[in-house]
């Protein structure tokens, strides 16, 4: 009853004219990003961080989460139309949805893809409402073994998840961690590895990385492509009603996507497309016609599309009640809250209710703004499919460079900006996925101090650290975890030096 | 051939990283120090980009590569530099201009009122934007 009270709360704040126009600012370049393939939404976030400052920080924090969830409402577009991901999650999308297009159900397919994120994302919300506050309150108790255990298995989960190679992710995770030492150490008071640099002290600027890594890097990525030319299929407005029977098969994969992803979501990783790729594979060993699928089943665009939405809003419950992030969304999701001095985790519930409750009614808006928003002007987002990137790109890097000026009135950061431009460009070149770098750096300090202080609580003892409920159960999770892996690994490769052999 | 050099610079920046975390105090199980989670970082991350190099050694497979214009690039980072060279000399708005004047042109837009329109009308609007809009010291 009193979460029921305090979302009409919630939805009190989230209607107030300066944040009702965040939320729709904020789903509406979410639904640009995803649509235009060039850029993603991490990047998107970071170029907008600098001009957030002048902002309420509600507001800036409800355009922001707009913008994260808004993306994979987009990215659909692409994925249908032209047969070209907007974003990682609508991958599987291409699938079935291209399939649709060419068969001349583009329209249909869109619609299905845009109900099944509107519902699979209250899914999402639905469940973010209940299960935040419960485990906010929970937190509450966790101590730094706790919160230790958290980020270390979280960090292995996620690098066994993310990108191609284990080792790889494993690497720019750890990379991350020893960035995030860079400063000024919070526990003793030592500078760490700033060469005297005071600027240094404060550690990197995660937004400043993350506008050089994904916006720079992204930038010179498209730009040194070669030309492509748009094909884009005209979708009129009277093409987007399913027909009865594509409705009645779309319902149960949108239900069962909605609650797919939102258990992903929970799991650390880049939930948006494992979740689609779990919904694919559920949808495809529950019809009834498994061989229609990759020829335009509607299924295979309903319960993806939806698992992806769904998972989103899961993937804010470790974000808003332990502070923790644990995919490249959230992270720089939660670099907006920091630049607005908001510190997420079990106390924001009680010390800002207003921006929680706010932030999370703004979801229901938010998801039903996509609704009205992606179906009529559709034909719009086509157009925009059509904007040539090389006059596109350009302006990006502008307003990615004034944006990172405008931080400190420093041209100083605007050279840091190119090089980790040059190193995200080059990262991206040789398949090291940069999210985990950027996780990295926000997770290290709170693995640091929970290490540091758990062992000082433990009196030195690393297996005190295990015997606590709490910490014990999570590490051991992730020992089952890694042993699994291992198990399987080994076993891979025996099963190839016996083929080699034969 | 990218793919097997970069984990020499992941092993060479572990190492270093390794070093000047050993100028820090490691401290002990009782009582950690500043080095603590460096060192422990640190020598991780030197096994795992060794144990990186020596699978990429092994491994006869190659990511596949979209192709790069390198001469873009190149152009592109000349650009880059350039801009925030000159924008603090000739202020924002003229170096916005030429910038994406220049990157237009870079990026193969056809023709030269067009391109020089674009730059033109969209400096104006940056300028307006971040000046009055948000309310950015601009040089």
């Amino acid at each position: 009853m009193e979460t029921l009270t305090m979302l009409l709360h919630g939805f009190y704040i989230s209607i107030m004219p300066i944040n009702l126009l965040a939320c729709t600012i904020g789903v509406l370049i979410g639904t640009l990003v995803g649509v235009l393939p060039g850029i993603d939404t991490i990047s998107a976030i970071a170029l907008l961080l600098p001009f957030s400052y002048g902002m309420n920080s509600t507001a800036a924090l409800i355009m922001f989460a707009g913008i994260y969830y808004g993306s994979k409402y987009g990215g659909s577009t692409t994925a249908i139309l032209m047969n070209v991901p907007g974003e990682a999650a609508s991958v599987v999308t291409c699938m079935d949805g291209y399939p649709m297009a060419q068969k001349g159900r583009g329209g249909a397919a869109l619609t299905v893809a845009a109900i099944g994120s509107f519902i699979a994302g209250t899914i999402g919300v639905i469940g973010l409402t209940m299960f935040a506050p419960p485990l906010a309150q929970a937190a509450l108790s966790f101590g730094p073994p706790e919160y230790f255990a958290i980020a270390l298995v979280g960090l292995i989960v996620l690098t066994k998840l993310t990108g191609t190679s284990l080792l790889k992710s494993a690497l720019m995770a750890l990379t991350g961690i020893m960035l995030g030492t860079i400063g000024l150490d919070s526990l003793s008071g030592i500078s760490r590895f700033t060469f005297g640099v005071a600027e240094l002290d404060r550690g990197f600027d995660l937004s400043i990385l993350a506008m050089g890594i994904f916006g720079i890097g992204e930038i010179l990525t498209v730009m040194t492509k070669p030309n492509t030319q748009n094909n884009v299929p005209a979708v009129r407005f009277r093409d987007l009603y399913p027909t009865s029977e594509e409705g009645r098969r779309s319902v149960a994969p949108m239900f069962r996507g909605g609650v797919i992803g939102f258990l992903i979501g929970l799991l650390p990783g880049p939930a948006g497309t494992i979740s689609s790729f779990t919904s694919y594979a559920l949808e495809k060993r529950c019809s009834k016609n498994p061989a229609e699928f990759g020829h335009g089943a509607i299924e295979g665009v309903a319960g993806p599309e939806s698992a992806n939405n769904s998972a989103i809003s899961a993937t804010m419950i470790p974000l808003l009640t332990l502070g923790l992030p644990f995919c490249g969304g959230t992270a720089i999701l939660l670099s907006g809250f920091m630049i607005h001095g908001i510190i997420p985790g079990p106390a924001l519930i009680t010390q800002q209710p207003d921006l929680f409750w706010g932030l999370i009614a703004s979801m229901y808006i938010g998801n039903l703004l996509l609704l009205i928003i992606n179906l009529p002007l559709v034909g719009i987002f086509i157009q925009l499919l059509k904007t040539p990137l090389n006059l596109l790109m350009p302006l990006v890097a502008v307003l990615t460079l004034t944006g990172a000026y405008s931080i400190n009135n420093s041209v100083f950061d605007l050279m840091w900006i190119i090089f980790f431009g040059i190193i995200g460009f080059f990262l991206r070149r040789t398949g090291l996925e940069p999210a985990p770098l950027i996780i990295g750096i926000v997770v290290g300090p709170e693995l640091e101090q929970g290490l540091i202080q758990g062992l000082i609580i433990c009196d030195g003892n690393i297996w005190g650290i295990f015997t606590r409920p709490l910490s014990g159960t999570i590490l051991v999770l992730g020992l089952v975890f890694i042993l699994y892996h291992t198990i399987r690994w080994l076993s891979k490769v025996n099963h190839l030096r016996e083929e080699v052999s034969s | 051939m990218t793919e097997k050099i970069i984990p020499f610079f992941f092993l060479l920046g572990s190492v270093v990283y390794l070093c000047l975390a050993g100028q820090l105090t490691f401290g002990t199980l009782q009582s950690p120090r500043s080095g603590f989670l460096p060192i422990l970082a640190g020598i991780t991350a030197v096994l795992f980009a060794l144990f990186l190099i020596f699978k990429q050694l092994r491994s006869k497979e190659s990511i596949p590569k979209e192709n790069v214009d390198w001469t873009k690039f190149i152009f592109i980072l000349i650009g880059l530099l350039f801009y925030i060279t000159i924008f603090n000399i000739i202020g924002y708005f003229a170096a916005t201009f030429i910038f994406l004047f220049y990157l237009f042109k870079i990026a193969d837009t056809k023709g030269w009122i067009f391109p020089f329109m674009m730059a033109a009308g969209s400096s104006i609007v940056f300028y307006l934007l971040f000046k009055y809009f948000l309310a950015v010291t601009l040089p």
